[in-house]
């Protein structure tokens, strides 16, 4: 590559760089700037919107039903996705593209169009927008994202080492657990955190299946900044992408001591 | 008794036969090897002894044992993957180790037999490497390691050594044949390759088309074929079409296009009918001045020479076709120039014929 185009790409790099990034860096900005409004000068660092969050219990309440719901919909969408993987890959079944395509097609429904749908479809069968409804929808939802990564893995995946365990002595069940999932692991790993993160954050697919008992954490946020915007909501929204980027670190550098050649 | 017998086995993915009322008996401490072109069933019969196909009829007996329906995880039977197959996340000793693991054996046992196992395959220091680490013969003596380790009661071997470069191939195929002769192990070793069949086996068992045509040892199998399959298979042979005019107490006479006769040796076949007769190329003899024989003896032109540096190769022209001839690069053999006119002859116990 030449001078002229090493340079283009590097700026090329930058700016998409900076473009997600920025954004970030602004909200991260606002959380330590004692000014009571956004957008403002700097007028000097402040933790003071940290410990405000401290005083409404209620962000800290949907912050764990948030993670509960993320944690759950993610354990159900990596299981159903390796199953579905696994089995699209392994047996090659005669239509298996379009099964593939079905399992997908989640993604492709307006998420606010699912958030509704079920509603309606609880009331018809009669049951309440509870935890567990809340769960299964976000499931069904970051599912095809955990399916997308499993596949991506079990390109590469060499099924005769299969083989050679059973023909080693292991059983089924062996074979799983000391040969499939360990060199699965980093398909599986990442699914799960894509999964955890994207039905942590979501909005839309919770706006109608929640209820003051069951409010995860971006729609206490969306109903907080109805009514007015102060700093705080910067500094929750600080400490969620802090603590996403440190997992993501941590998972990716756990990972990688073994399992990337 | 056999320690495996394969009884009349048939294997069908949709409609095709791959394995077709197929029978083998291989004797304890036997190398066998299964050579055929590709796609003539010799994988799938191995993957069946092995249990990782099933078979539509037949049965599979180990050690007097019908296997038929056991399921691969408690054969006891070692397999040596064309790819190693080796497990990417465990180091080598935990690879070799993995069976006795899976057998849930005491620490003591499994380090013991790991190490027994790499020193057979001389990886003593390696243990502690990942695969990923290792050169592709290493990696294949690590997958060799590791189904021995279990101590089977019968080693499969499914292209070894085909993902290796030539010289490598030769060091591993004399190694695979020294661990083989050293633990008495009965062995089955899938190939393509002629020479490594011939080289390794006891028996070499030459499949087509999901049967074995010929189960012989190696010289049997390249002096003696049984079939024209088999003799233009193995080695390389000069092929002469014909039609049969004598055929008396395993001797016959064929008539080729060229109104010139053939003698060769073969089962009696009926005067007239079309034969072919395949003679080794190695085994033609080239001379300047006419050979004292009476049969297979005929005037030629060198059309084409190939100096292979062991042998050349000389292309010779007769009326009924070509002769190709392999002659070793030695003073006692007369070296001959294209467009000389010279003699060629082979003897009739080397030329087999077999109905066309």
């Amino acid at each position: 590559m030449n001078r002229a185009a090493a340079i283009a790409r590097g700026l090329y790099i930058a700016v998409i760089y900076g473009f997600v990034l920025l954004p970030l860096v602004v909200i991260v900005f606002i959380s330590v700037n004692q000014a009571s409004t956004f957008p403002s000068r700097f007028e000097g660092l402040t933790g003071k919107w940290y410990q405000a969050i401290l005083d409404h219990p209620e962000f800290l309440i949907a912050a764990r039903t948030s993670a509960t719901v993320a944690l759950l919909a993610a354990i159900i969408a990596v299981v159903v996705a390796f199953l579905a993987g696994y089995a699209l890959v392994r047996n090659k079944p005669r239509h298996g593209h379009v099964l593939e395509t079905a399992l997908m097609t989640p993604l492709l429904v307006p998420q606010i169009v699912i958030s509704l749908a079920m509603l309606q479809f609880a009331n018809i069968i009669g049951i309440g927008t509870d935890l567990a409804g809340l769960v299964a929808v976000h499931a069904v939802h970051v599912m095809p994202f955990a399916l997308r990564l499993v596949l991506t893995g079990l390109a590469r995946y060499n099924f005769a080492l299969e083989e050679a365990a059973l023909g080693l002595g292991a059983s089924w069940w062996s074979t799983w657990r000391h040969v499939t999932i360990p060199i699965l692991r980093p398909s599986i790993v990442a699914g799960f955190t894509f999964c955890f993160i994207l039905s942590f954050v979501n909005l839309p697919i919770s706006l109608f299946l929640t209820n003051p008992h069951t409010a995860t954490l971006p729609i206490v946020m969306f109903a907080y900044m109805e009514s007015r915007i102060d700093p705080m909501i910067a500094a929750i929204a600080s400490v969620a992408v802090i603590v996403a980027a440190l997992v993501t670190l941590l998972l990716e550098q756990t990972l990688r001591i073994r399992l990337v050649d | 008794m056999p320690t495996l017998n394969l009884d009349r086995v048939t294997k069908r993915f949709q409609n095709t036969v791959v394995v077709d009322d197929l029978s083998l008996a291989v004797e304890n401490g036997e190398f066998v090897c299964l050579l055929g072109p590709s796609g003539c069933g010799k994988t799938t019969t191995l993957r069946i002894i092995a249990g990782f196909e099933s078979v539509d009829t037949g049965h599979v007996r180990l050690d007097g044992a019908d296997i038929t329906r056991t399921p691969p995880q408690r054969r006891d039977i070692g397999f040596v993957f064309q790819q190693y197959a080796l497990f990417p996340h465990l180091t080598v000793a935990e690879n070799v180790g993995f069976g006795l693991k899976m057998r849930r054996q005491p620490r003591g046992v499994i380090d013991e037999a790991v190490s027994k196992a790499l020193n057979m395959v001389r990886l003593d220091q390696l243990g502690e490497r990942y695969p990923r680490q290792l050169s592709g013969g290493q990696q294949q003596r690590v997958a060799l390691a590791r189904s021995l380790a279990i101590r089977p009661h019968l080693l499969l071997l499914d292209e070894p050594l085909s993902n290796l470069d030539a010289q490598l191939r030769d060091e591993m195929r004399d190694e695979i044949r020294r661990i083989q002769r050293d633990t008495g192990i009965t062995a089955i070793f899938v190939t393509h390759d002629q020479s490594e069949a011939l080289a390794l086996a006891d028996r070499v068992a030459v499949m087509a088309s999901g049967r074995i045509l010929q189960m012989d040892d190696p010289s049997s199998i390249y002096e003696a074929p049984q079939t024209r399959f088999v003799g233009s298979f193995i080695g390389q042979s000069n092929i002469l079409k014909g039609t049969v005019k004598t055929s008396a107490r395993g001797q016959v006479e064929m008539m080729t296009a060229g109104g010139q006769i053939v003698v060769g040796c073969g089962r009696d076949l009926a005067v007239g009918s079309s034969a072919a007769a395949l003679f080794k190329k190695e085994r033609v003899i080239l001379t300047r001045s006419r050979p004292s024989q009476q049969v297979n003896v005929f005037r030629c032109e060198v059309e084409d020479l190939t100096y292979l540096g062991h042998t050349i190769s000389y292309r010779c022209g007769i009326p009924q076709g070509t002769i190709d001839a392999l002659v070793p690069n030695h003073p006692s053999f007369e070296r001959f120039s294209r467009n000389d006119k010279i003699f060629v002859h082979w003897s009739s116990d080397d030329c087999q014929v077999f109905p066309e």
